[in-house]
């Protein structure tokens, strides 16, 4: 269950990450959000990341929560950009 | 190599970084790739070594451990009474059997030791095939195969190394490291390889960091040995071992017989404090006699480092000798970095990160490769007639890219299709692994590249697709039967087999579908000679 957890937030806070890049946000909303909502997308990403952080740490002790953080936010990370990918083929 | 290589200009460290990343990534490439998807199957070695023995029916339920250890105990003692030392591995999730060795003076293998499977529920020995099971792979990773071990793990450290060069100038290269770090260009030609060797190498660079280095200092000791000959005598030397991974000092026997104790006890005694499960193994020293030790060591699975952990008894009272549970503090970093690298603290889902982590680290090096070929295609003044070096990685690519799937596919083939009664079986199977890997070398240097990549994608996903059946066909552990017991040493190989047969299956096509983007103005047949040596 921790491992669901984990590896939503950090799916989470990397579609956050990437949709406070003005690249990214052109694919997915077609057109450039305003400073502040990106400002926004972009501490909200990262403030995800730190509480997955405590939230591991806290739930699998301190060296295997951070060997799973790393793992979870790698394979996360992977499937926004796999996520992107598909979302750009099919607009294509 | 180019002729920008020539210019008098001054090259930036990032031109200079990229030309390191290149050469040496390329140099090691080969090797690295064999240690990564070998390393990455190793993960999944207690499962490949049942998946490997289907004879041995799955439990359904440990039996404790401690009566497990005083039942393999005994039955290793009554069979072999002039035993001088037996190493028990406790039964686990993963892993539900007894795997025992004992030393006597009539023993067959390396410094008198014989080996073998108990029933964890009877003691009884277990009879399957004679394999290398998940072993093999996990042996290969570090040790290489066919020379001493010394030397494969020599040429294993340096490729190790070349890695961390790759990987540290990698970073130096890759400008935009974070801009891009989302980003996939389909359709580009060389900039959708750089983007997928990016991707794949930037989302799992803290897993490729800490396994390139903490594989370098696994070995440490090998690669830099002048500390520890410092000491003056080997006493201290296995003092300062001792400190680092599990070595018992060996004990003289006294030649008075005395009963041994209750190995359970000790087990339960070592339960008691760890917690249900915690203990992994146990080693006898000097069974029978009047100076009997015995060691409780702490599983594996109940913590990340790989330092010592142990309880030692006197075996002939039973009395608490010496409790291990702290060694110093640059034994405990590498303890941490070893116990990080081989994953064993993992739980299945970890377990399974690590596993799709490292095939992207596989794939990193995969691409690696086959970009330094799609990079110089372009550059070539006739691609019909690479010059010969670009023929070489070229083949060496295919062969060891996909050729490695066939051999790893071959490897459990044998594992299923060598008759039982055969001698030297386990070797065998491993001859077989190498040979279908040779057979891949001389299969791409037959072929044009792009056939050799599609006909030996099309082989791998067909043997792995294929292995579900076989094992459907040839063993009482059918891919249905295996997912209606909840046996997922079973169902999961044989779901994950499938799985990669897709995946060489999307790769073939993906080949087969390929049509290189029509090149700016290239030369015509007519006019190649009048561009002879601008490529070489």
């Amino acid at each position: 269950m921790i491992h669901l957890i984990l590896f939503v937030l950090s799916v989470a806070a990397f579609a956050c990450l990437a949709l406070s890049m003005e690249r990214h946000q052109r694919d997915v909303v077609r057109r450039v959000l305003s400073a502040q909502a990106t400002q926004q997308l972009r501490a909200m990403g990262w403030a995800l990341l730190v509480f997955s952080t405590v939230f591991a740490m806290r739930g699998l002790g301190v060296g295997s929560g951070l060997a799973a953080l790393s793992g979870h936010t790698s394979v996360a990370a992977g499937v926004v950009v796999l996520a992107m990918m598909a979302h750009a083929r099919r607009h294509r | 190599m180019s002729q920008v290589d020539r210019s008098p200009k001054p090259r930036g460290i990032r031109q200079t970084m990229s030309d390191l990343h290149i050469w040496v990534g390329l140099l090691a490439g080969w090797i690295l790739y064999a240690m990564f998807l070998t390393g990455t199957a190793s993960y999944f070695r207690d499962e490949l070594s049942r998946y490997t023995r289907p004879e041995i029916a799955t439990p359904s339920t440990l039996p404790d451990a401690a009566a497990v250890a005083q039942r393999t105990v005994t039955a290793i003692m009554a069979d072999t009474p002039a035993a001088s030392q037996i190493n028990l591995s406790l039964p686990s999730q993963r892993m539900p059997w007894v795997s025992a060795m004992w030393a006597s003076p009539g023993g067959r293998g390396r410094h008198g030791f014989d080996s073998g499977l108990f029933d964890a529920s009877t003691g009884a020995p277990l009879q399957a095939r004679d394999t290398g099971g998940g072993d093999f792979f996990y042996a290969f990773h570090f040790n290489l195969h066919y020379m001493p071990a010394m030397w494969g793990r020599w040429i294993v450290g340096l490729c190790a190394m070349f890695m961390l060069v790759a990987i540290v100038s990698g970073v130096i290269t890759h400008k935009k490291i974070f801009a891009d770090f989302f980003t996939f260009r389909w359709g580009k030609g060389q900039r959708s390889w750089l983007d997928g060797h990016a991707a794949v190498s930037v989302l799992g660079l803290p897993f490729h960091f800490m396994i390139t280095w903490s594989g370098l200092v696994m070995l440490a000791v090998l690669y830099m040995p002048w500390g520890l000959a410092k000491l003056p005598d080997k006493r201290q030397q296995a003092e300062v071992i001792s400190e680092m991974r599990l070595f018992l000092p060996p004990q003289k026997a006294a030649g008075h017989p005395a009963p041994l104790t209750h190995v359970g006890a000790l087990v339960q005694q070592a339960e008691q404090r760890w917690g249900t499960g915690a203990a992994g193994s146990v080693q006898v020293q000097n069974p029978g006699d009047e100076n009997a030790r015995v060691a409780v060591v702490r599983a594996q699975s109940s913590r990340v480092s790989t330092t010592p952990n142990y309880l030692l008894f006197d075996g002939s009272d039973g009395q608490l000798l010496q409790i291990k549970e702290h060694s110093g503090v640059a034994a405990d970093t590498q303890g941490v970095l070893y116990g990080l690298h081989l994953g064993r603290f993992a739980d299945a889902a970890l377990r399974w990160l690590y596993f799709i982590v490292s095939l992207a680290g596989t794939a990193m090096v995969g691409t690696g490769l086959v970009l330094w070929t799609v990079k110089r295609r372009a550059q070539l003044p006739d691609p019909q007639r690479p010059y010969f070096g670009f023929r070489l990685v070229e083949r060496l690519n295919i062969a060891t890219v996909a050729g490695l799937s066939v051999a790893m596919a071959a490897y459990l083939w044998a594992n299923r299709l060598l008759p039982v009664t055969m001698d030297s079986r386990a070797a065998w199977e491993v001859h077989l692994f190498f040979l279908a890997w040779a057979a891949m070398f001389v299969h791409a240097t037959l072929r044009t590249p792009k056939r050799a990549w599609i006909e030996q994608f099309l082989l791998a996903a067909l043997l792995l697709a294929l292995l579900p059946v076989l094992t459907a066909m040839t063993t009482s552990h059918p891919l249905w039967h295996a997912l209606a017991m909840g046996d997922w040493a079973f169902a999961g190989t044989d779901l994950t087999l499938l799985a990669l047969a897709a995946l060489h299956s999307l790769l073939a096509w993906r080949t087969w579908r390929h049509a290189p983007k029509a090149k700016r103005a290239r030369p015509s047949a007519a006019s190649r000679n009048a561009v002879p040596e601008a490529g070489a």
